[in-house]
């Protein structure tokens, strides 16, 4: 109870007073890609609302964002291989609705600022594709990527 | 041919198919699982989306919470930046590894404790960001950004020394970057709006309103810019057919963008009027420095659409 209190005491008023504001980025599915056949490159378009990947933004309302992928060019296996992995123009979206089908596309290669809806909500999107060889080795490839959300309302 | 097969079945289905066929068919195949035993990644809760810290502090908190189901990893970092203005208006952050000393940079002398800390399922945890400026320190605002960055559990990659097919792990990592002010003795602020333009659309739906804003006094002015399209001799929220507005902070001077939709509104002549206050919803009212509210307005004719 003591302890409690003291942690109470021990944040300041006016982290109190904007307990109501909040950012919030959510990864709500992952960037999948089906099976390919070797050779043939496979493609997962932002609108592929089993495959794309979503992240949820929740904020103030109306604050503007601005969006930065970090997106890798290959994928490594643990033995060393390597798979192309390529994103073009308008291969990301987002949407205020939250609905795939109501997307304003960007490029995920580029810096885009954007604005969270009037209930400060946007969800946004990201295709890609992978390229496997004729000859890819098999394995477990890897690769990471990064979705940097930088409020530029404050 | 082609072979659908989900993250769990891929290696037990190409076993099964390694068995059937002989070594030297199955690789001649060449056929490649590529699954998804991506870990789902995780990002964090981070309020408030603006740090305020008084010098008579020193101190200041973001609190962190994961809401999600799997442990995430976050590390916390500052660098320095504010927002800018692009050419065509969009409002981006400019950031700074090695801001020069004309720069009001807290980035090197504000740290977070914990920098680094693993949030359970459900589990929330206060981070204390302190100053340690320099003692010779002017008094004035000082800017920093907070950088936030959530890493999801390690990806379950298992594929596969069976040489049976390949599996990806997308690793996905979020960071979220939040305005630190650091404020010492006595703050001033506020705007001068000046050089009001527009333009349509290319399809003549929305107009484009941009505006030039210079920040006045010795601190960022945070406030909202307005914009609203009115019948002409007639004014107030009756008077208005269109209106938009953007939530921004003047660090020096900005250009923004705002757009409002017009498709409604039949041609002809209207007034424009922009405005400028400090009434935000995201920032407690004690924590805004008062300011006076600016203001200018335009004559805007909307032409016939064809």
């Amino acid at each position: 109870m003591l302890l409690a209190t003291l942690a109470t005491l021990m944040v300041p008023a006016h982290a109190h007073a904007q307990g109501g504001r909040k950012l919030d980025i959510q990864p709500q599915h992952d960037l999948l890609f089906g099976t390919v056949i070797a050779g043939v490159p496979a493609r997962t378009p932002p609108v592929d609302g089993a495959r794309a990947g979503q992240f949820a933004l929740t904020g103030p309302n109306r604050s503007t964002v601005e969006l930065v992928f970090s997106l890798p060019a290959t994928m490594v296996s643990a033995s060393g291989a390597t798979m192309p992995l390529t994103f073009g123009a308008s291969d990301a979206g987002v949407s205020a609705t939250g609905a795939i089908t109501d997307q304003v596309s960007f490029d995920p290669r580029l810096p885009y600022t954007t604005s969270l809806s009037k209930t400060g909500r946007l969800t946004v999107f990201l295709g890609g594709m992978v390229t496997p060889s004729a000859s890819q080795r098999a394995g477990g490839y890897t690769a990471t990527v990064t979705l940097t959300v930088a409020v530029t309302s404050l | 041919m082609k072979f659908v097969a989900t993250p769990s079945r891929s290696v037990a289905f190409f076993r099964a198919l390694a068995r059937r066929l002989s070594p030297a068919l199955f690789g001649a195949l060449s056929l490649l699982a590529v699954s998804a035993a991506a870990a789902r990644a995780q990002g964090v809760l981070v309020a408030p989306p603006g740090v305020f810290i008084d010098h008579r502090a020193r101190s200041g908190s973001v609190e962190l919470y994961n809401p999600g189901t799997q442990t995430v990893e976050v590390s916390i970092s500052t660098i320095f930046g504010y927002p800018v203005t692009d050419s065509t208006g969009q409002v981006t952050l400019f950031t700074s590894d090695h801001p020069d000393s004309t720069q009001p940079s807290a980035a090197g002398w504000l740290q977070a404790y914990p920098r680094r800390l693993t949030l359970r399922p459900r589990e929330r945890q206060t981070v204390r960001i302190l100053g340690r400026p320099p003692q010779t320190l002017a008094d004035g605002e000082y800017w920093s950004r907070l950088v936030i960055t959530a890493k999801g559990a390690t990806l379950p990659v298992t594929a596969s020394a069976d040489s049976a097919g390949i599996s990806i792990g997308l690793s996905m990592e979020v960071r979220t970057v939040v305005a630190v002010l650091y404020r010492k003795g006595r703050l001033n602020t506020g705007v001068a709006l000046s050089d009001v333009h527009t333009a349509l659309s290319r399809g003549g739906d929305s107009l484009y309103v941009r505006t030039r804003l210079e920040r006045q006094g010795n601190a960022a002015f945070i406030g909202v810019l307005h914009v609203a399209l009115e019948r002409p001799g007639e004014s107030g929220v009756g008077a208005r057919l269109a209106q938009g507005s953007l939530p921004l902070a003047v660090y020096y001077d900005l250009s923004p963008r705002v757009a409002i939709p017009v498709v409604q509104v039949a041609p002809g002549a209207y007034t424009l009027r922009v405005w400028v206050d400090t009434d935000r919803e995201d920032v407690a009212r004690e924590l805004i420095l008062p300011s006076k509210m600016v203001r200018d307005s335009a004559t805007v004719v909307i032409p016939p659409r064809p």
